[in-house]
């Protein structure tokens, strides 16, 4: 650290960066042993840094709130908030990846929430006269929402793609487009209230029907979930051993399936610790003839419906992109789009692919939005293609395409929203927010780009 | 393929321009239907001229158009309209175009309230009298005719605080770049000022929502019960639309129907809310009383331009300095115990209104 001071200006110079550079150094070789098991772990240092960002702003914010923000009432309503930019975000990393961008998701959003709205409270019910609250309602609007998003979405891609104009144009023409058809046909007229099954999607509750899993449902799924680590590690090791590949020794493996299986149950316990709100418990223990002991009712909620959309979105996209041959084309294309094209990838149909498949992932973010709020507004998703963008890049995607992963997104989502209404909670008013917010993001990005440049 | 779609282009250019060509002067569908009046009316009818700033949004045909229509048919007035379809430029045209029309008086929507000043004074100099319509414009000569917005803020406040004198409030406002955000803050401090100074009234969250985005807004409350241990007594929103995310959130908790919310526009959920008893009170702007109130001024300037001598009349000074002649219109605000108001008013069908509200609850909805 103490480097000798040389007057000479031309060194001076050199010398801010440097002396950071030295300390990055310093700090790096005292982490020498946990940087060596880092690299048996084979772990993403990048998702690492952020799974360690992420937990020195829920530290902060737990502190400076006395304890409130790390409550289990609150982490179940940030993992809420979070899941619809959180799905949108998980496509927006394939079309970033692949060198172009989508501005018109959150127009999308209000167009395809509206038309799923118009589905089940005004199309279904009434125009074609088969009644409210049918069973089947909620999923035949649904997949008539995915199937729409992916045709819209199709139709940017294919622009984009066989007519050559550039992704930034086509989808700014499409936040336009989307948002005044809108307003052509809703004419200001909010849509609600919607279906109650399609409600529960959202997370909210109708009655003491409530969009969660419940506690049992809970842990069952993160057992399932824990298998699959296990068995996936499993069945990586044989693999590596069959292709004679380097495997990491077994205490490696042991406690990567050791803390995985942890962080979910943890999670699930997070979930399992919130409960139903007095109100609706009480009503709850009526209906179901459970006696009220005197120290309170205690029903525990479980994991909310959006949360297990977004976990089951999270899997599916990190499959196509990491083990599908059209997700490895994205990121060929990204890293360098005329090799891929010699090399024979079919560049322009996956690029209208990424589109598609985004678009139908806004779909399944309308649907959650709307149901959270019960209610399809015309500013519905207004804005939203900032939050996603933001959070495909604070999770580590590069505009110069070719990086980027789905799960650093999904993590970018959560850091963002936990920014948000960490400040909510403490009654920051929405102009310090939005700088707050502005900050990080460019700060997130400056800091892996220094990084990135100092580890080469 | 590139030379086809030039002709292409050009083609549409030219087909653009002609449209432009004919509605440019432009004569809206609705001036068609004067030359009926016209017939009907005496010979010496007076002529009054609307220049609307876009014809295509729903409300102004539906709701405003027919109410001045018939205050003018009553009174024995003859009726010519324009559209400026959203454009400043052609706004000042279409004034013009009215008076060559000879319009007496010129009831005008105005696009931008600044771009039409010349226009409006060079038809105040030729002696027509302007009313601005809902919209202010900035000259002291011409009569504003709006529904009062601080007013709107003081009546959501006033149902809120009937219901909930005292304990823990939260107030969601509307976008920070949009006065009336403001407007309806101070309304509402009108009612509650007082006891939030004495401490009966504790204020426990209040923020700008970015949009007026209902989503936005009921994370806000989400985050405002976490913060507070549901220990919310009452909410004070500023719209309908918000007040939706806000009884979203509510309703989470179990909390809804318990806490006062206010809203106001009439939006057709909003009403079914407050039929169902999840929302206290949405503050309702009839545009039909507006057109009503035009017409009928409109009537009174063509027997004498003496603006203050209108019925209703009163000095307004305007955020530009200006004090004009102003006809503040009453909002009307919709609690559980007048839905008939929007019902015998064709707002609402019953259907729409009393959607899942339970039978014998609420009296309007038998």
């Amino acid at each position: 650290m103490s480097s000798p001071t040389v007057p000479t200006g031309a060194t001076a110079q050199g010398r801010p960066a440097g002396s950071v550079r030295s300390l990055v150094a310093a700090i790096g070789s005292a982490l020498g042993p946990v940087r060596a098991t880092l690299s048996y772990l084979e772990v993403d240092t990048r998702l690492l840094g952020m799974v360690l960002a992420l937990a020195i702003i829920w530290v902060g914010f737990g502190i400076v709130s006395g304890g409130t923000f790390l409550s289990p009432r609150n982490l179940w309503n940030l993992s809420v908030q979070s899941a619809s930019i959180a799905i949108m975000a998980s496509g927006m990393v394939l079309i970033i990846v692949s060198r172009g961008i989508d501005l018109s998701v959150g127009s999308m959003l209000g167009f395809l929430g509206y038309t799923m709205a118009m589905t089940q409270a005004v199309w279904i019910p009434q125009v074609l006269g088969l009644g409210f609250g049918q069973p089947y309602t909620w999923i035949v609007t649904i997949l008539f929402g995915i199937l729409l998003g992916a045709l819209l979405g199709g139709l940017q891609g294919f622009v984009v793609a066989y007519a050559g104009v550039p992704s930034f144009i086509v989808t700014l023409g499409g936040l336009l487009v989307w948002r005044g058809l809108i307003f052509r046909y809703a004419q200001g007229q909010t849509i609600a209230p919607l279906d109650q099954n399609f409600q529960m999607l959202g997370g909210g509750t109708v009655g003491t029907r409530v969009g969660a899993l419940g506690e049992w449902a809970s842990w069952i799924l993160g057992a399932v979930i824990c298998v699959g680590i296990v068995f996936t590690l499993i069945t990586a090791r044989r693999r590596r051993h069959r292709y004679g590949f380097p495997v990491r020794p077994l205490w490696a493996e042991v406690m990567l399936g050791l803390v995985g299986c942890a962080a979910v149950m943890g999670v699930m316990w997070v979930a399992n610790s919130y409960p139903l709100p007095i109100n609706v418990a009480i009503q709850y223990a009526q209906e179901h003839g459970i006696p009220i002991p005197p120290d309170g009712l205690f029903i525990p909620t479980g994991l909310a419906f959006p949360v297990v959309i977004m976990l089951g979105v999270t899997l599916v996209m990190t499959f196509i992109a990491s083990r599908r041959r059209f997700g490895r084309y994205v990121y060929a294309i990204g890293g360098n789009p005329e090799a891929a094209a010699l090399a024979g990838i079919n560049v322009r149909r996956t690029v209208m692919l990424t589109f598609s498949l985004l678009g139908a992932l806004v779909a399944i973010s309308a649907a959650v939005q709307t149901a959270r709020l019960n209610a399809a507004v015309t500013n519905l998703g207004i804005q939203n293609e900032l939050d996603v963008i933001s959070a495909a890049v604070i999770g580590g995607t590069s505009f110069s395409g070719g990086i980027g992963t789905i799960p650093g997104a999904i993590l970018g989502a959560v850091v963002m929203q936990s920014l948000r209404s960490g400040m909510v909670l403490l009654l920051v008013d929405s102009p310090t927010q939005d700088i707050v917010v502005g900050l990080v993001l460019v700060a997130a990005v400056g800091l892996d780009t220094f990084v990135r440049r100092g580890s080469r | 393929m590139a030379r086809r779609i030039a002709i292409l282009a050009a083609g549409l250019a030219l087909l653009v321009s002609a449209c432009g060509g004919t509605s440019g002067g432009g004569a809206s569908p609705a001036a068609t239907t004067a030359a009926a009046a016209a017939t009907t009316a005496a010979p010496a009818a007076c002529t009054v001229g609307v220049s609307w700033n876009n014809y295509q949004e729903e409300r102004w045909a539906k709701w405003d158009e027919p109410a001045i229509k018939a205050a003018l048919a009553a009174g024995g007035g003859k009726y010519v309209s324009n559209d400026a379809k959203s454009s400043a430029e052609t706004q000042a045209t279409n004034v013009d175009n009215l008076i060559s029309q000879g319009a007496k008086v010129l009831i005008v929507l105005a696009q931008d309230g600044t771009a039409i000043k010349p226009a409006v004074a060079k038809a105040i100099q030729n002696g027509v009298a302007v009313i601005s319509y809902d919209r202010l414009i900035e000259d002291s000569k011409a009569l504003y005719i709006t529904f009062d917005n601080v007013l709107v803020g003081k009546l959501e406040a006033q149902a809120v605080f009937k219901a909930k004198p005292t304990g823990n409030y939260v107030v969601i406002k509307g976008n920070k770049a949009d006065a009336n955000a403001d407007f309806l803050r101070s309304g509402m401090d009108q009612v509650i000022g007082d006891a939030v100074k004495s401490g009966a009234i504790k204020i426990v969250g209040e923020t700008y929502t970015d949009n007026w985005d209902p989503s936005k807004a009921q994370t806000e409350m989400e985050q405002f019960l976490t913060a507070n241990k549901n220990n919310v007594d009452a909410v004070l929103s500023e719209n309908d639309g918000m007040a939706g995310g806000v009884v979203a959130a509510l309703t989470a908790q179990g909390l809804a129907g318990k806490v006062p919310v206010s809203g106001q526009d009439g939006d057709k959920a909003a009403l079914n809310r407050v039929a169902l008893g999840t929302q206290t009170v949405d503050v309702w702007k009839d545009s039909r009383a507006l057109g009503k109130a035009a017409g009928d001024a409109a009537m009174q300037l063509c027997k004498n331009s003496d603006l203050t001598k209108v019925t209703g009349t009163a000095p307004f000074k305007t955020p530009g300095g200006n004090t004009v002649s102003s006809i503040l219109l009453q909002p009307n605000p919709i609690t559980k115990d007048n839905l008939k108001d929007v019902l015998s008013a064709g707002w609402i069908t019953k259907a729409d209104l009393c959607q899942g509200v339970a039978a014998g609850k609420v009296a309007d909805c038998n």
